[in-house]
């Protein structure tokens, strides 16, 4: 699995096009059979606590694309604040087990594992 | 050897803060300076706690004056984390407000003069906008300030991104 981070519109989606990912291949926000994953904070902002639980699907993903929610002031809201958290650390998880992490730094990828 | 960590909420920090204090002899300290304020905060306190548990750090709990720490015998120090310290300093309870930046640099340097090593925790808290109140901004000022000061001064500088560490000053531990 590889795992594409980055700010909100930092090129993320053209950088997994460009890997030869069709658009139909690119699932957005929802777990179904595609290939990729893209919006996996789309999954988890809403739902921390249910957010471990998506690990083992999205390991078996070849891409798993997600913002970089956890810059920026501590929101006063608890569900916000839970949900900043929960994303972060399924991305540590995920980077711990990706053979490739790619963060996206306006538009330009750098590969910070594998 | 002084060594700032930085990063967004969730990238790893604490874990990895841990992974480089081992790599130092005894003793170990641990400066802790989040206040609880209820159930989410002890949560996150005793996660903490359990990292530590089997690392043989002493912990010590300072929310505020981290230059008042006697640490005559030396060892290292993680200090986690600047942004709750610089919030403690910064607001009271009642909520007055007072720059305290002089104070942290002051205090910090004070604790990094008696340690062999200090590992100093912080947060990425100016990356979303400006949509603050002003007494938030002046915060996210003070941290970006501080953040500034201690890179500057420090041997060695690391975000943590998704729990690797990307190596931003120095070389690496």
């Amino acid at each position: 699995m590889i795992l594409v981070i980055g700010a909100r519109s930092s090129g993320k989606r053209a950088y997994v096009e460009s890997l030869g990912y069709a658009p139909e291949e690119i699932a957005d926000g929802v777990l179904d059979e595609k290939p990729v994953l893209y919006n996996l904070q789309d999954l988890t902002l809403p739902d921390p606590e249910g957010a471990g639980a998506l690990y083992d699907r999205l390991l078996e993903k070849q891409v798993v694309v997600c913002d970089e929610v956890g810059s920026g002031v501590i929101p006063i809201d608890k569900g916000q604040r839970l949900g900043r958290e929960a994303t972060g650390r399924l991305c540590c998880r995920l980077a711990a087990q990706a053979e490739q992490v790619v963060r996206l730094v306006c538009g330009i990828p750098q590969v910070i594992k594998g | 050897m002084k060594i700032l960590l930085t990063g967004g909420s969730g990238c790893g920090k604490s874990s990895y803060a841990e992974k480089l204090v081992m790599k130092f002899p005894l003793p170990r300290w641990y400066v802790a300076t989040m206040r609880s304020y209820g159930a989410e905060s002890e949560a996150k306190i005793a996660r903490h706690r359990a990292m530590r548990s089997t690392k043989g750090f002493e912990t010590i709990e300072s929310q505020t004056d981290v230059g008042a720490i006697d640490l005559s015998q030396g060892g290292t120090v993680l200090l986690e984390c600047l942004c709750n310290l610089t919030a403690n300093e910064m607001f009271d309870d009642e909520g007055n407000e007072r720059d305290p930046y002089e104070k942290i640099l002051r205090d910090v340097r004070r604790l990094a003069s008696q340690a062999d090593n200090l590992i100093l925790v912080t947060n990425d808290v100016g990356s979303d906008g400006e949509a603050y109140s002003d007494s938030t901004l002046r915060y996210v000022d003070t941290l970006g300030r501080l953040n500034r000061a201690f890179a500057a001064e420090f041997d060695t500088v690391y975000e943590l991104v998704c729990g690797i560490p990307l190596l931003v000053k120095g070389e690496e531990v």
